[in-house]
């Protein structure tokens, strides 16, 4: 073999290599290897400080920049939340009532969860991969396929934990579906990403609906709680346009997310608490 | 035959005769801070949804300041760092970036090095290679969601032209550091 075969050699040898390596540790786990929970938590605080830092610097010009619109929002918030307490202490009403009449009926009490929250300190730099990194890990109770939302919707579910932070899958990431529900109608479809539109990539579809489903834009589009990552109910976001798909026999509508993916700061972790054993038999009472 | 093999083995990895663990060391340094600015301070300043792969840029650069042998060892350490931050597996980023560089190391022999023109022309065609390696990776491991000729419209050429630009800024940086030896301090 002269020089140069045997460079070309090397260098296969190593492409295969990764190759295999990529293979291996492409699926099938839900932990960080030592090595890189190693790295992870190393790096967590000066992800958290730059991330922090960036951050400071936008919204300090965007500060500058929006100064009348900020204002002009703020009056608009402040009218919306006197009407949302209005509202608010409704829901609390019809909670409790819901509550009495599940409890009338026996019915199985619904899982309750608690919301920890988590900084948003990176997000992958390709833009091949919807992913970002929060500083909450295994040592707060964070699990894989936990699911992760903002107060405005779902986000995605925790991929890979650490000790001190975890990676998030988003919505936008091509390497999911999530099981979806029209809110007025309950027609069920799948979410994807939308295809074909890299610039327009905070975008999401639902898929899968039959010809004749109902849904018209403006609905809000929910998770239905199928496949058991994402919890019933938490809002996806809202139809932009319903249309058929490429073979014309389904149909299928354009998503805005109800969360801005591009501009995440805080978000929470969904922990589910198991319900109690003693509410549960729970025998009506006679009149 | 066995000494010889294994003194080559061992030539291999050092790369030369000189021992130069402070490069790896300084390399892993620069890679890691270039990945953490890249993955928190400059998701805030996206450019029309491009971020720049800086640390593409810093692989490509040294590799056409040293030869393609060293260029391979740049490429998978800081293409490894970036798997384990942020890639879905071990060995992805790190496949991408070591051929990228081997591409980069090969094209310096036959491009004059002090002139910044011939890199700048390098990081715009291996930003291609690069994107287009991931592109099938991602393809093949979990599949695409749009097709060829949109990815290289919308994404490779816009971000080959960032590249091409920043390279202006970053080249001088990487020629000015490698005349003073700030890479290998121990034989200044």
């Amino acid at each position: 073999m002269n020089q140069t075969t045997r460079k070309v050699m090397g260098i296969l040898g190593l492409i295969i290599l990764l190759l295999s390596l990529i293979f291996f540790t492409g699926k099938f786990r839900s932990r960080y290897t030592f090595a890189e929970d190693l790295i992870m938590t190393g790096l967590s605080p000066v992800q958290g400080f730059f991330s922090q830092l960036g951050l400071k610097t936008f919204t300090f010009f965007q500060g500058i920049v929006d100064y009348e619109r900020v204002l002009e929002e703020n009056k608009t918030l402040k009218t919306q939340l006197a009407a949302r307490e209005n509202l608010y202490y409704q829901l609390l009403e019809l909670q409790k009532e819901n509550y009495r009449l599940r409890e009338m009926l026996a019915f199985k009490e619904r899982t309750e969860y608690s919301l920890l929250p988590a900084e948003v300190i990176a997000r992958d730099p390709s833009h091949w991969f919807e992913t970002i990194t929060i500083n909450k890990g295994y040592a707060d109770g964070v699990e894989k396929d936990m699911a992760v939302v903002t107060s405005s919707g779902l986000v995605g579910n925790v991929m890979f934990v650490s000790r001190n932070s975890s990676q998030v899958l988003m919505l936008t990431d091509s390497r999911r579906a999530v099981s979806a529900l029209v809110q007025r109608s309950r027609e069920p479809g799948f979410i994807g990403i939308v295809e074909g539109y890299p610039e327009k990539k905070g975008h999401l579809r639902i898929i899968n609906l039959p010809p004749e489903a109902n849904i018209q834009p403006g609905d809000t589009v929910i998770s239905s709680g199928l496949g058991g990552v994402f919890p019933k109910g938490l809002v996806i976001g809202h139809v932009l346009e319903v249309g058929k798909d490429q073979y014309g026999l389904l149909q299928q509508a354009i998503i805005i997310p109800a969360v801005n993916f591009n501009r995440l700061e805080e978000v929470f972790i969904v922990v589910e608490i198991p319900p109690e054993k003693e509410g549960q038999e729970v025998v009506p009472s006679g009149e | 035959m066995k000494f010889h093999l294994k003194k080559k083995v061992k030539r291999w990895f050092l790369l030369g005769n000189k021992i130069h663990f402070t490069l790896y060391l300084i390399i892993i340094f620069i890679t890691i801070i270039i990945l953490v600015i890249q993955g928190s301070l400059l998701t805030f300043f996206i450019v029309s949804g491009i971020i720049p792969d800086l640390l593409l840029i810093m692989v490509v650069c040294l590799a056409f300041l040293w030869s393609e042998k060293r260029a391979i060892m740049v490429g998978i350490i800081a293409g490894f760092i970036q798997d384990v931050l942020f890639g879905p597996a071990i060995g992805f980023f790190c496949l991408a970036k070591m051929i990228a560089a081997l591409l980069a190391g090969l094209a310096s022999h036959e491009i004059y090095r002090d002139q910044i023109i011939g890199p700048m022309l390098t990081v715009f065609f291996v930003t291609f290679v690069h994107e287009i390696i991931i592109f099938y990776l991602t393809g093949f491991f979990w599949g695409n969601t749009f097709t060829f000729y949109v990815a290289l419209e919308k994404l490779f050429l816009p971000k080959a032209i960032y590249h091409f630009v920043l390279t202006m800024l970053f080249y001088p940086l990487f020629y000015r550091a490698e005349q003073k030896k700030f890479f290998y301090p121990s034989f200044k």
